[in-house]
């Protein structure tokens, strides 16, 4: 496995990226897996993870059966190091910790457990920690998504996951700027901003700095420098026709002019019959059809990811 | 306070191409469109309809060449005393949020057009009507005050070459709330012809 590896030296530092939504069933954790099966064909280290805690299925997207150890088994302590609830999946540099379906209760950690996973997940010796995360914007999925270096946005270009992803945008975000808060006077504000119906009239980031420099000028800035750090990255899943392509530059131009938000957009998935077919037969379609339309177009993301690329308007 | 240009409300550099123009317009268009996935649960009715008035105001200048150059010479005259404006109020960029209660100006919305023909005489006394007089124009649109007299008092063998005049006229009109379009080319109409 390490023979495929560049010099110690020359590799960067291990990266965490995630992999979220807000809405299910639009592709989170097929997208983890081949994201994860093609970064590992380019001599990667990686290790997926299932963060989806309450409702895990990552393994049967790589074809595997339940495994016996989970995360539930860390979070339980019936595993002391993260590492002995990694299990093999069969490709070289690929490792997968399951998620928690096995534990009713895991959707709900609890805050040192969640602390003692993220940090844990930290400390892998991988090149690449993938998190798939669950649907909605429970805590616990927003603070996984806002510890990673690349956070992917996947949306399908349809209404509700639009509007699913922006509430994610905002409550990532807003969950941010909380703990950046220096005030409890600041603090209440941020947290007044995720009640739509909130007295200060916020509906946006923007609104909400707006609502911040008229009760305490001084405490902006700090907010201003969270939100230049946030940056989420939109994939565009299930592409239909070529009008759906341009969704992703649409969400982008939008969030930087009416949330103050700066993302990228890091690609697009054609819908694909292929990867249905292989979904059914509990296959991942990179591994049985690395030629078809979805796995090359994962190809290209993950290729653009690693080199810091994103897709631009160029006129 | 620094404000978006017309650049800024279409997201091109200033060098962009006049096809450039006509993409950006054309992709802010179908982002702003009723059936638009990125915008409509973001934005309400009132939202769209300014951003769709912005981004037809920015398109309307940089897609006339020589609106543009007058444009691009107010921006520069601007930027070189520290100060970024517009001819149209916009949204304030993203470096410094709206402030909720504090709504555009919407009288600087409205456009007026003069009944033709337009003679320098017109132009006059509808700026006085205004209250404004001509050093506010000068130091707005960079254009020097012998010239706007000029184009008052018809002194029509003082004024400079058509395509100066045209640019002159739009910056005069957009200064008093007039159509620059119309208030120019009713203006020059009556020039004689060899002028």
């Amino acid at each position: 496995m390490s023979e495929a590896l560049p010099v110690a030296a020359a590799r960067p530092r291990r990266q965490i990226w995630s992999i979220g939504g807000g809405k299910g069933g639009i592709g989170k954790s097929l997208l983890t897996a081949s994201l994860g099966w093609q970064l590992a064909r380019s001599g990667k280290r990686v290790v997926l993870v299932d963060a989806d805690l309450g409702g895990a299925n990552l393994h049967t997207c790589l074809g595997l059966a339940s495994p016996e150890r989970t995360l539930g088994d860390f979070i339980r302590r019936r595993a002391e190091r993260i590492e002995d609830v990694a299990v093999e999946t069969g490709v070289s540099g690929l490792r997968l910790i399951s998620g928690a379906s096995d534990f009713l209760g895991a959707a709900n950690i609890k805050y040192p457990q969640k602390v003692r996973v993220l940090n844990r997940i930290r400390s892998l010796d991988v090149d690449v920690v993938l998190l798939d995360l669950g649907a909605g914007t429970a805590f616990n999925i927003l603070d996984f998504f806002l510890i990673s270096d690349i956070a992917l946005l996947m949306v399908v270009p349809e209404p509700t996951s639009i509007e699913n992803a922006y509430r994610f945008i905002k409550s990532a975000l807003y969950r941010r700027l909380r703990a950046a808060a220096a005030t409890e006077s600041v603090r209440e504000i941020v947290e007044s901003a995720l009640d739509q119906k909130n007295p200060h009239g916020i509906k946006t980031p923007l609104d909400l700095l707006a609502a911040v420099e008229r009760e305490d000028p001084t405490a902006v800035e700090p907010l201003q420098r969270e939100m230049t750090a946030f940056h989420p990255r939109f994939v565009v899943n299930q592409v239909r026709e070529d009008a759906d392509v341009p969704v992703g530059y649409q969400l982008v131009t939008a969030c930087a002019r009416h949330l103050g938000v700066r993302s990228t957009y890091a690609g697009y998935v054609h819908y694909d019959d292929t990867v249905w077919k292989c979904v059914r037969q509990r296959r991942l379609f990179m591994a049985e059809a690395p030629g078809c339309r979805a796995s090359q177009d994962i190809s290209k993301i993950a290729r653009g990811l690693v080199r810091g690329e994103s897709l631009s308007l160029v006129w | 306070m620094q404000r978006e240009t017309h650049y800024d409300v279409l997201g091109l550099p200033r060098r962009a191409t006049l096809d450039q123009v006509e993409k950006a317009h054309q992709f802010l268009l179908e982002m702003y469109d009723d059936a638009s996935l990125a915008t409509y649960s973001l934005l309400d009715a009132e939202e769209v309809r300014e951003a769709r008035s912005r981004i037809s105001q920015a398109y309307e200048v940089l897609r006339d060449p020589m609106r543009r150059q007058a444009y691009d010479a107010t921006l520069e005259a601007a930027e070189r005393e520290g100060t970024v404006v517009a001819f149209t109020p916009v949204a304030p960029a993203l470096a410094t949020p709206p402030v909720a209660s504090a709504p555009q100006p919407e009288a600087a919305l409205v456009i007026s057009v003069l009944n033709e023909p337009v003679t320098g005489e017109h132009l006059r006394r509808f700026r006085e009507q205004k209250g404004i007089n001509l050093q506010d124009i000068a130091s707005s649109s960079k254009i020097g005050v012998r010239f706007l007299e000029y184009i008052e008092a018809d002194r029509h063998a003082e004024l400079p070459a058509r395509v100066y005049l045209r640019s002159f006229l739009f910056e005069y009109a957009r200064a008093l709330g007039l159509d620059p379009r119309r208030t120019a080319e009713a203006y020059m109409a009556r020039l004689p012809k060899d002028r």
